[in-house]
């Protein structure tokens, strides 16, 4: 066990005399067309590299989970996350705080979509028909694939979805929820909004198969997080001026990444919401 | 002798502890559990209309855009490079445990363990604390193939003969012994296990992706998972040309080549953090209460647990049906891609198959079920069985090649039924007994389908943060395959020859 230990020490130190000048390392997973991670962030690095004065890497990650242990753990200092994901990582790491949120990411919101075979029409309310078919969420994570749907369902069934639906799935995505409700495998699904209206747009799905039949009210949704200590190694007023070249971005090559059409600002507080259902439905603790 | 030869004996179907039907009692048993315990399994078929998206699927498939893909070049030398330096890594340390395998519970306890958790929960746990990482690639390769070469290699070792170490003189160290009277006569046995791990180790390689790890996997799965059809159809052209290219390129001659190269692709190496780790196994994976000594605590923190006995009985029945769909595939599927069978075109198309199937991630095939049949558990069981089985019925194809029909003049029918068939039997049951226990670790990975396996509730507490529920699940899914491998063991045919390697 000793030399385990002492093993684990030495290396530490090692890799701490590694790391003397310090890069700063950000993520992020946009919520849609995740191809070419590499190529497109690593223009934002630029950007950011050119703002800050200090090196700046982007670090490719899979899913939120992966996010925010890569943020916990410092090899990321700064991350575009999801709702979710947001408040769990800033939970984990002291003082971090949400910096900046995208434009639409004030008012955001999820669609519900349905099989043309429900005969569903769009309403105001969730219909009570939905009850007893087979219905989707996205990743298990996602705020507005999984989070926000399943807190809305309880408010107007007062019942988990597994007992409101004969059949819960996770699809583990934005575009395989539409792909999956579109081909009947689930008859119902819960969808990002601008997901659903960037996939219209495009014509990769077919709206006379599947349509939206109710969409949430509003929540906040994806964020900039940055790690407490920041201003501690980078120098006084980093986190501020991380903020001020986040919320001055104007270049929509750069933006259309993320994708968002601008950045504003954003405070932990604006996400007590979130926080909130994600506790009641046990994600977190 | 009098009495028996007296009376003519009734006939004795499927009696008698030869061989032959002993087996065809494993088998018939197995078959009827499984038929036993259909009606337990969720099955619905639902479809609608699934043709638009199968079709988007297959056009990707026919006309890859390679152009799409980021990196190719850097993402297939990963894939090999941690395949190579993972097989290497359980190699050096699984080859010493082999020789205490024997002699020592502990060892074989551990081994037991450390095999039973899937490579991608292993990934999914050292990516907590050495992040998205080499290390972390090479320790969830080299880490569970350290026990499963430990337990194979203690096993080839103990069926070399023992005469010529007998005819050494008395007096000689055992490392002489070992070196000049055992280890010759394993080598070349040891040296095809190896082989064949190495391309277990390409693939699991390609699904360390799935978890963010930069190997082909990677952009596989998020094209795939995006609907970027022609992508993906690229990325698995690219790793099907890896897997039928194989025997060109692994050659022994190039090995040392691979490695060097491989080694500077490896990477980025993570600045090791004590602390990290340390807080990890100390705190992150136990329940708080327990840390606390806090009783009544962990008993409300035991009913956050997700319940287990229907996911054991999940995992368990998708495993027993997975297995027993793979001997049907397995038995269908072998004589195509035999050299006693067929001509060169049918034999290429049935190799083709076989490759197809058996190097397509469980997962898209699984997709592609789950799009024609609708959620349940039919397209997991499907996707096991036809994976699983194609891998079979490759590894008794190859078999079948090295005898020679004694009965030359019989026709294809009869030589399958009346001569190959018997001879490959025993090494096929015993290889879908050795893999078995695979099966089952892979039930974990089909959680999209929404079959609450237990694989299904570890990968949600991962994401959920929720380390000592995933690590007490984790614990429970190892005894469950220790379990399994036990019993596995047990039944297996002890006749079968091993130089089929299983696993």
């Amino acid at each position: 066990m000793r030399w385990i230990a002492m093993t684990a020490v030495t290396l530490a130190v090692l890799a701490q005399g590694a790391q003397a000048e310090e890069t700063f390392r950000f993520t992020a997973i946009p919520d849609e067309d995740q191809s070419r991670l590499i190529e497109r962030f690593s223009k934002v690095a630029n950007y950011l590299e050119d703002r800050l004065d200090v090196e700046v890497e982007y670090v490719p990650v899979k899913s939120y989970g992966a996010a925010v242990t890569a943020f916990r753990n410092d090899q990321v200092q700064l991350a575009w996350f999801g709702g979710l994901s947001g408040v769990q990582a800033r939970r984990l790491v002291p003082d971090s705080r949400a910096l900046a949120q995208g434009q639409e990411d004030a008012e955001f919101q999820s669609y519900f979509i349905a099989h043309r075979s429900t005969d569903l029409e769009p309403a105001d309310e969730l219909p009570e028909a939905i009850a007893d078919k087979s219905f989707t969420f996205g990743a298990k994570t996602s705020t507005s694939g999984r989070l926000m749907p399943e807190h809305f369902l309880r408010q107007r069934f007062d019942e988990a979805p597994e007992d409101v639906f004969s059949r819960v799935g996770f699809s583990g995505d934005h575009s395989r929820t539409i792909a999956l409700v579109e081909s009947g495998t689930y008859e119902l699904g819960a969808v990002n909004y601008s997901v659903w209206e960037a996939a219209v747009e495009d014509g990769r799905v077919d709206t006379d198969t599947v349509e939206v039949i109710w969409s949430t009210p509003s929540y906040p949704d994806y964020q900039w997080t940055i790690r407490g200590d920041a201003d501690e190694r980078y120098g006084d007023g980093f986190s501020e001026r991380v903020q001020q070249a986040l919320l001055e971005m104007d270049d929509p090559a750069l933006l259309e990444s993320f994708p968002r059409s601008a950045f504003i600002p954003a405070d932990n507080s604006m996400y007590a919401p979130i926080e909130e259902v994600a506790e009641s439905l046990g994600l977190l603790r | 002798m009098s009495l028996s030869a007296a009376l003519p004996q009734r006939p004795r179907w499927f009696g008698g502890d030869a061989l032959g039907p002993r087996l065809a009692r494993h088998t018939l048993t197995l078959v009827a559990l499984a038929l036993l315990l259909l009606p337990l399994a969720d099955l619905a078929v639902v479809t609608r209309d699934p043709w638009a998206e199968i079709a988007r699927l297959a056009q990707g498939l026919a006309w890859p855009a390679w152009g799409a893909v980021e990196t190719p070049l850097h993402a297939l030398g990963l894939t090999i490079a941690v395949a190579l330096w993972g097989t290497l890594a359980g190699v050096v340390l699984g080859f010493p445990l082999a020789l205490l395998f024997a002699r020592s519970r502990l060892v074989r306890a551990g081994c037991a363990f450390v095999r039973a958790i899937h490579e991608l929960f292993w990934a999914l746990l050292f990516l907590q604390v050495f992040g998205l990482s080499a290390l972390t690639a090479l320790a969830a390769l080299a880490i569970p193939y350290a026990g499963i070469f430990a337990k194979v290699y203690a096993e080839i070792l103990e069926e070399t003969p023992r005469a010529p170490a007998d005819a050494l003189p008395l007096g000689v160290s055992r490392l002489v012994r070992f070196v000049y009277s055992e280890l010759p006569l394993a080598w070349p046995r040891i040296a095809a296990y190896t082989r064949y791990r190495f391309e277990c180790g390409l693939r699991a390689s390609v699904l360390l992706g799935f978890v963010g790890l930069p190997t082909l996997g990677f952009q596989l799965e998020t094209a795939f998972r995006e609907g970027r059809y022609h992508e993906a159809g690229a990325l698995l052209w690219l790793f099907y040309l890896l897997i039928a290219s194989l025997p060109w390129w692994s050659q022994r001659r190039l090995v040392p080549v691979l490695l060097i190269g491989g080694a500077f692709l490896l990477g980025p190496w993570p600045a090791i953090n004590g602390g990290l780790l340390w807080r990890f196994i100390s705190q992150d994976i136990w329940p708080r209460p327990l840390l606390e000594g806090d009783w009544a605590g962990l008993l409300a923190w035991l009913a956050e647990v997700p319940d287990l006995a229907p996911a054991i009985g999940n995992t368990l029945l998708l495993g027993l049906l997975g297995t027993v769909g793979s001997l049907l595939v397995a038995l269908v599927m072998w004589p195509l891609a035999s050299r006693h069978f067929g001509n060169r075109a049918t034999r290429l198309a049935g190799s083709g198959v076989l490759v197809f199937l058996r190097s397509t991630p469980e997962l898209l095939l699984a997709f592609i079920f789950l799009l024609l049949l609708g959620p349940s558990m039919l397209p997991a069981w499907l996707a096991l069985a036809l994976h699983n089985g194609a891998l079979i019925a490759f590894l008794v194809a190859r078999h079948a090649d090295s005898l020679t029909p004694g009965m030359a003049q019989l026709p294809a029918s009869g030589r399958l039924a009346y001569e190959l068939l018997p001879r490959v039997y025993p090494s096929l049951l015993a290889l879908l007994y050795y893999r078995a226990e695979v099966i089952l670790r892979e039930t974990a990975i089909l959680g999209m389908l929404g079959v609450a396996t237990l694989g299904y509730y570890i990968d949600e507490n991962f994401q959920y943060l929720m380390f000592d529920i995933a690590f007490l699940l984790l614990l429970v899914t190892a005894m469950l395959n220790i379990g399994v491998d036990a019993l596995s063991r047990r039944f297996r045919p002890r006749e079968a020859p091993l130089d089929v390697p299983g696993g």
